[in-house]
């Protein structure tokens, strides 16, 4: 069993989202919200933390606001074990989650409802930072990128650390499914979304969203840069079922990084050996992934 | 019909959750009160209990987890101590959501194992509505009532029923376990507080838009939580005489326990198992002819105002013993409590204070009996310095 790629043209014409919301221009993370709305549909209940979601998730379904910025885990168990005891099975429970309430504060229930294997749809909007804040640095940020709270300087390359790489410890977890997908590749996303709709028990997928505000690039790029970065292999599009990977999406050859680093502002100190450094990881994964492509992640 | 059993403290809590036929229950082990979720594990386990039951991975998931399912139907969790602090977080949502959750906890110290309230009184802000617990009979009847409190329309917070560790928790005693159906009476079903099915979605959606409407006065979430705990005084008031009529028990009128008060010049107040050594300590000075009485505290939130302005006027001294501290305030968090009630009497009484009782210090009747003296001694003018002290 795997995803099979869905035509936008595909999907019913009725939106769940409200024409207008209070994002910044450019917001990919409105195009998620916008897309798992479409899914998911009237079948869905939303749980909102902490994150641009409430910018820009003005979604026509009930919402549950989380205060609780690392509880989006419990709160959706809360849900789920609650709806399946009255035999409300059909609700979807949903969450439509930033990188820190996933992968930094969020982490905790993550893993904990993963183990458990909750009955939940954790979707991931990864814009690489909290950017609801003024764009700090979180474990889901690249290296060396300039944020907020890791300014360059003098003294400072920018962010120190690698990316988390959460996709993979969600899928060594076991769970039902996981998957990435990005904005720029609609018809992989959607497809992803209605194989793990039906199906029972944890499932995740983090998608790329270039937030052209933080990564400072002009908001006509979102989507292009998104669709660089699945081309460089910044962002490969892949799946775990059931501990099984599939690479979804397989460019013949991966365009250098480079370019799409230096159209964003916040790789505008990076030097050459730098770039390199992140090349030489970007082909490390993707041959990784490639050797995996087809059998088990582990 | 209803049974008795010898059991520890914790088992009338589990008792107490069986009978209201929760739904949801979240479990975290924490000393003293990880028997609570471990006997409901077995209720479960055995078929006596329909619920789902989740052990989560830290008591701020509990909280979280039992918040959100609470929106569809009667759910329960427990914890003690630090756990309690843990959860801190999330328990601000829980009345912002107005969710009447019911939650145990079993006093510990926030400092140590041993009991004292400094946990619960860490929460003291956070809009819960807050019962303390004399014995496991106690447990298991407040148990009960603080569903059906919680629920009512007029109140919908959450609740916690507590009583000390160890002292409740761990210790046997006779309880009468009420028959199911009596308690299926007592207590109607859950009722889902508000829409949040996907086709309630409209309805649901509008209630969003009334909390984020910018042209409705931010303060009304505070100020409709605390009409709603100011309200909580009748319902628990009917709640305690409803409870009474069908099981025959009572604690007070669900707000104060007045035991001994009749004629007397003096009253030692206090809260939880410290109460229930008090009742020894005034039986024996009664019998040598002390006329002083004491006022257990049951409800800390709402906390008994009226009642403490109607005794203020009717003694000439309260001896308040606080199992708690506010550093940096004069007194501890009940004597505050009551000498603010007591400021509108155009006749107050002396009132002094005792810190006890805390990380877990022994408070024997003899203690308790010296402290009654001290305020016997305020109520017939003499001098008692100082005023707060350490017991």
């Amino acid at each position: 069993m795997m995803s099979k790629p869905v035509p936008l043209s595909k999907l019913d014409e009725k939106e769940f989202i409200l024409p207008a919301n209070s994002a910044c221009q450019g917001c990919a993370g409105s195009i998620v919200a916008r897309i798992v709305s479409k899914v998911i549909g009237k079948d869905m209940v939303r749980q909102e933390v902490a994150c641009c979601g409430p910018a820009f998730g003005n979604i026509t379904q009930p919402v549950f606001y989380g205060e609780v910025f690392e509880g989006a885990g419990a709160m959706m168990t809360g849900f789920a074990r609650a709806f399946n005891k009255l035999g409300r099975d059909d609700i979807r429970v949903t969450g439509i989650i930033g990188d820190g309430g996933t992968i930094d504060i969020g982490f905790q229930g993550l893993s904990a409802s993963a183990e458990r294997n909750e009955d939940m749809l954790w979707v991931c909007y990864d814009n690489e930072a909290y950017m609801n804040t003024g764009g700090q640095r979180s474990s889901a940020t690249t290296k060396y990128a300039e944020t907020t709270t890791t300014p360059v300087g003098e003294f400072s390359r920018g962010k120190k650390e690698r990316k988390k790489p959460l996709p993979i410890l969600v899928g060594v977890h076991r769970v039902p499914y996981m998957a990435t997908a990005s904005v720029a590749y609609p018809e992989d996303f959607i497809g992803k979304l209605q194989y793990a709709k039906p199906v029972k028990g944890f499932r995740f997928i983090q998608v790329s969203a270039p937030c052209p505000t933080g990564w400072r690039f002009d908001p006509m790029y979102s989507v292009k840069v998104a669709k660089e970065m699945v081309l460089s292999g910044l962002w490969p599009l892949y799946e775990v079922v059931e501990g099984g990977l599939r690479i979804t999406y397989k460019p013949k050859e991966l365009k250098p990084v480079k370019d799409v680093l230096r159209s964003q502002g916040r790789f505008r100190h990076i030097t050459d050996e730098e770039v390199d450094e992140i090349q030489a990881e970007v082909d490390g994964f993707w041959a990784r992934l490639l050797e995996k492509d087809g059998g088990p992640l582990f | 019909m209803a049974k008795f059993e010898v059991m520890v403290g914790n088992k009338a809590v589990a008792y107490a959750a069986k009978l209201a036929r929760v739904k949801f229950v979240s479990a975290f082990p924490i000393t003293p009160q990880t028997t609570i979720v471990q006997y409901l594990a077995e209720m479960m386990a055995n078929g006596e209990l329909d619920a789902d039951y989740v052990n989560m991975e830290g008591e701020l998931s509990c909280q979280s987890s039992a918040m959100t399912a609470a929106t569809t139907v009667r759910s329960f969790t427990a914890t003690s101590g630090p756990g309690l602090l843990y959860m801190h977080h999330p328990m601000h949502m829980t009345t912002w959501a107005r969710l009447p959750l019911v939650m145990a906890v079993v006093h510990r110290s926030t400092k140590g194992m041993q009991p004292d309230h400094m946990d619960t009184m860490s929460q003291r802000d956070t809009g819960w509505l807050m019962f303390e617990c004399q014995n496991s009979q106690e447990l298991l009847d407040t148990g009960i009532m603080s569903f059906k409190i919680a629920e009512d329309e007029r109140v919908r917070l959450p609740t916690i029923f507590m009583g000390d560790g160890y002292i409740l928790s761990y210790t046997s005693e006779p309880v009468e376990i009420p028959a199911q159906e009596e308690v299926d009476a007592f207590l109607p079903p859950y009722k889902r507080p508000y829409p949040m099915f996907p086709e309630e979605a409209e309805e649901a959606m509008k209630l969003m838009g009334q909390m984020w409407n910018p042209f409705v006065d931010p303060q009304n979430v505070w100020k409709q939580q605390q009409e709603a705990a100011m309200n909580a005084k009748t319902v628990i008031k009917e709640v305690s005489s409803e409870f009474e009529k069908w099981f025959g028990r009572s604690y007070g009128n669900g707000l104060v326990e007045e035991y001994k008060c009749e004629n007397v010049d003096a009253a030692v107040v206090a809260m939880g198992t410290i109460a229930s050594t008090a009742k020894t300590a005034i039986d024996q000075l009664q019998r040598d002819g002390k006329k002083v009485g004491l006022v257990a505290i049951k409800s800390f939130k709402p906390f008994p105002d009226d009642d403490f302005q109607r005794i203020g006027a009717e003694v000439k001294a309260l001896g308040v013993i606080d199992r708690n501290v506010s550093t940096g305030t004069l007194g501890g968090i009940t004597f505050t409590e009551i000498r603010h009630s007591l400021y509108d009497l155009d006749e107050r009484p002396k009132t002094l204070n005792f810190h006890a009782g805390l990380r877990g210090k022994e408070v024997r009747v003899e203690d308790i009996k010296r402290m009654a003296e001290k305020t016997l001694k305020a109520a017939r003018g003499e001098n008692v310095t100082p005023l707060v002290e350490w017991a």
